[in-house]
């Protein structure tokens, strides 16, 4: 008999209604994309013949090594980008350090496709810098394809390696590298036989959030990809495709797509679980005095990367503002765009403001005990829910939505052609978010403070509500208001689910890339950059960056 | 009672009973268990055996929070998004208590404590002491069946704490309750306690008066956690009337006891019990004496600590009050008395 103690109870109750929403809206849709992939026309029959048919299409095997190919580029890139930068922030003194840090992890919350899509207005076959080039008589075609794709993905990525890396270099006891110069190593030297090799687990667990990003996004792609194949975009393309949806197509790709996430998260569960160095530094290292020459260079070098991935951001707000006839930008200033944009509708303003704050607050409100569950009782239950838990942050958007249009289409429960379908992809989606940031906050708050006010008569599940989350309050606004400007600019899942009505302003400003809308796109895009940067800008003391580094 | 703890049992077939109002302490080395018994009481540790009751009640079928055990706890744990009084009102609260009747329970509760104008301070705004008394006061105001104290001293600084645990104690008397602390410094324990329990790898050692504890203590684990002592080893030569004759290498001494002749026993012999013998002095009548070298001094002020070597294998830790170092090195050899009533034998 399995003795169950009344103190489980509570996690216990926490953990079960965690399973059976995670289960209904996570694991349900994923076996249901494993099936499609799985069976054959008539759906009762297992076959391989949907995976012989898809790995044996050039085209198909293509968007599967396009995408990493892609991934391990940007990467890579990121990495050499990140590691100068953070020890720079860490080591050196660099002037304005703390806007630099505030400024570097914003292109970690704004959409990527909208940077996608600056790189079109600016580098694209029209666009503004194209076109200047040319008529200097400067050689210059476009930044479609792989070139492009790798660019945008390592502006807005880089900020993965970096705060990791920051973390890292300020965490090493600096009498450790002071020892390796007393054994008479120089101090170059000493940066690549100690302090780099103690960084590197971070560096290589920033890198591969990057891969991950990399492989699930589907908008930078859908912009900027022209005719290479990648994974999660033909994925979308064959599920919802012109002639007829072909689900058991679109989930082969999409378990590729799980297929290479998953690697990447074993290999981060796995490896470099075990390749933690513990650094036991008692303050922060010094900042290191080095020549003006090194210092100025250190400083153009670490304000040159963050301000120039800023750049798109920039120039899309200020194209926003300009005339457009047709695709044709014009040098006048004008409000036009946005009249065009809110004389569609207002819908999907109004949709995407409150479908947000629903997704924010349903994702807390999961997410909260379930960060509780697995920071205050270690057993093999919590475990296995941290496990389910972060199974989303391997789920690449558009597959997530495919699974759940394929289970709720139909049946017992119907949710497709409503909002709520939207809003549920986007809490699963950021409910590994919201279960880390909980558990880091719980870490912070000793556990005796619960047990006093249980030991002085408050029931558990009381406590939780009366003491533990006031006592989370700072750090649960901060996610919610994270997991809100996130899901607000959210592409891959919101392109598959929305309908009708309940089109939001990613769908809008999607439905203008594919026509030729750019101004109502740039206006749209404004918007969204809006609706991130000052919330979070409101915010900003309530938050911690690493939290920034968890979405 | 017993718990386990994975495979390794933490609490192994512990059985107290604990007088109402008594000041009970348990005492041991850090992972010896009594942490974990403590949390038992409270429930915050599961019993795998055993019971725990409060007079008839049987308790450890109740969850933690129906206990009405007031838990003082090492980091005191005030919550930091309450004042000084609504720690204090935090269990009246849960409890139902009417609002007139908690606020005068607070102010009076606070009184005692010395903390009567802090009621509207913030925690942060405390020192360790004024947070250490908080925590007491929370846990006074809910009138517990019994006050459970984890090392609650052991965050302040050496002076305070000598001036908590008179307080501590003093409160304790005043209001008769049944009080539970936990320790690792035996003169801590030996200062507040009625009763104290050694506990080692899980295991009671010894209960009892501290003064018991220290004067007789029933293992050589005991002798030694308890001060310092010299543990020598030994066999027994035969008997002198009542006493023992115990030889160590060439030296004998004579000890209150039962042993068998020949058997190998060993004993504990408090450094501050050993008399030094000025030049021609003898000892009291039915002591010990022994002459040896003088090894190494260290002067602490009151207490001088001297080793004297006897033979070529044995060292005694010697305690004297008021002796200069320098006196001692003029003269060479050292002539040393001892009671045998102060020995303690312990056979095995």
């Amino acid at each position: 008999m399995i003795a169950i103690s009344r103190r489980d109870t509570f996690p216990l109750a926490i953990a079960i209604l965690a399973f059976a929403f995670l289960g209904l809206f996570l694991l349900y849709p994923l076996l249901n994309v494993f099936g499609a992939s799985f069976l054959d026309r008539t759906g009762t029959h297992f076959t391989l013949a949907n995976y012989a048919r898809m790995l044996s299409s050039s085209f198909y095997l293509g968007s599967l090594s396009n995408s990493l190919i892609l991934g391990a580029l940007s990467t890579l890139l990121t990495i050499v980008l990140g590691v100068p930068l953070a020890f720079c922030l860490a080591r050196l003194p660099i002037p304005g350090k703390s806007l630099l840090l505030a400024l570097a992890s914003l292109p970690l919350v704004l959409p990527s496709f909208v940077a996608a899509y600056a790189l079109v207005l600016l580098l694209g076959r029209a666009g503004v810098i194209t076109r200047f080039l040319r008529d200097s008589g400067i050689p210059f075609t476009s930044i479609y394809g792989m070139t492009g794709m790798t660019i945008v993905f390592t502006m807005t990525l880089f900020p993965f390696v970096v705060f990791p890396a920051l973390a890292a270099f300020k965490a090493i006891d600096v009498s450790v590298e002071e020892a390796g110069q007393n054994l008479g190593s120089s101090r170059w030297r000493t940066f690549w036989t100690v302090t780099l090799p103690v960084v590197m687990p971070a560096v290589l667990a920033g890198g591969l959030l990057v891969f991950i990003d990399v492989i699930e996004s589907f908008g930078v792609p859908f912009v900027l990809a022209e005719d290479k194949p990648i994974l999660a975009v033909e994925a979308y393309k064959l599920f919802v495709g012109e002639t007829g949806g072909n689900p058991a197509s679109a989930g082969v790709l999409g378990v590729l797509l799980i297929v290479c996430t998953a690697i990447a998260l074993l290999i981060q569960r796995y490896y470099l679980g075990r390749r933690r160095f513990s650094t036991a530094a008692r303050r922060a290292p010094p900042e290191l005095v080095v020549k003006p020459w090194l210092r100025r260079l250190a400083s153009v070098y670490s304000w040159g990367v963050v301000l120039i991935a800023l750049v798109p951001f920039f120039a899309i707000i200020v194209i926003s503002f300009m005339e457009f006839r047709g695709p044709v930008m014009h040098p006048n200033l004008s409000l036009d765009n946005f009249r065009d944009l809110l004389n569609q509708s207002w819908r999907p303003l109004i949709n995407t403001l409150t479908l947000s704050t629903a997704a924010a607050i349903m994702a807390a409100a999961i997410g909260v005990p379930i960060g509780f569950a697995i920071t205050r009782f270690r057993s093999r239950i919590s475990d296995l829910l941290d496990v389910i838990a972060m199974t989303p942050f391997a789920v690449a958007g558009t597959v997530l939505a495919i699974g759940l249009i394929i289970s709720f289409n139909s049946g017992w429960l119907v949710l497709t052609g409503g909002w709520l379908i939207l809003v549920i992809a986007w809490v699963v989606r950021k409910i590994p978010f919201n279960v880390r940031a909980s558990a880091a906050i719980l870490h912070q708050i000793d556990p005796s403070l619960e047990e006093a006010s249980i030991n002085l008569g408050v029931s558990p599940l009381m406590t939780f509500a009366r003491l533990t989350v006031p006592l989370m309050m700072g750090g649960i606004i901060g996610g919610m208001v994270l997991t809100w400007v996130t899901v607000a600019s959210e592409l891959s899942s919101t392109v598959v689910l929305y309908s009708g009505p309940w089109a939001t302003m990613t769908v809008v400003m999607f439905q203008a890339l594919e026509s030729t809308g750019a101004g109502v796109a740039s206006a749209a895009a404004t918007v969204l950059i809006v609706f991130t940067v000052l919330p979070v800008a409101l915010i900003y003391r309530l938050l911690r960056r690493h939290e920034l580094g968890m979405m | 009672m017993s718990r386990s703890f994975g495979t390794v049992r933490a609490v192994d077939d512990v059985s107290l009973e604990i007088q109402d109002g008594e000041f009970f302490t348990l005492l041991g080395p850090s992972g010896c268990g009594k942490t974990t018994l403590l949390r038992t009481i409270a429930g915050f540790a599961d019993l795998s055996a055993g019971q725990i009751r409060f007079g008839q009640k049987r308790i450890d079928t109740l969850p933690p929070h129906r206990r009405n055990t007031g838990m003082v706890f090492q980091n005191y744990a005030i919550f930091p998004n309450l004042t000084v009084g609504g720690n204090v009102a935090y269990g009246l609260k849960a409890r139902s208590v009417p609002e007139v009747q908690i606020k005068e329970r607070v102010a009076r509760v606070l009184r005692l404590v010395h903390l009567d104008t802090y009621g509207d301070r913030w925690p942060h705004q405390l020192s360790g002491g004024q947070l250490q008394r908080v925590a007491i006061a929370r846990c006074l105001v809910i009138e517990p069946e019994v006050l459970l104290l984890d090392e609650p001293l052991s965050n302040l600084d050496a002076k305070l704490r000598v001036e908590m645990r008179a307080e501590i104690r003093e409160l304790q008397q005043q209001l008769k309750i049944t009080a539970i602390y936990v320790t690792h410094d035996q003169e801590e324990a030996l200062a507040m306690s009625d009763r104290i329990a050694v506990m080692r790898a899980g295991k009671l050692e010894q209960v009892a008066r501290p003064q018991d504890i220290y004067r007789a203590p029933a293992t050589p684990f005991v002798a030694e956690f308890m001060g310092t002592t010299n543990l020598l080893r030994g066999t027994v030569a035969g008997r002198a009337g009542e006493a023992l004759r115990i030889r160590v290498g060439q030296q004998e001494f004579c000890a209150a006891g039962k042993a068998g002749e020949g058997e190998s026993v060993s004993f504990s012999l408090r450094p501050e019990t050993i008399r030094l013998l000025g030049p021609g002095e003898t000892p009291p009548t039915g002591w010990g004496a022994f002459e040896a070298r003088l090894g190494s001094v260290e002067f602490l002020g009151a207490i001088t600590r001297i080793e004297l070597q006897i033979g070529n294998d044995t060292m005694l830790r010697v305690a004297s009050l008021d002796v200069l170092p320098d006196e001692l090195k003029a003269r060479g050899r050292i002539a040393a008395a001892y009671d045998p009533r102060r020995i303690t034998v312990f056979r095995g």
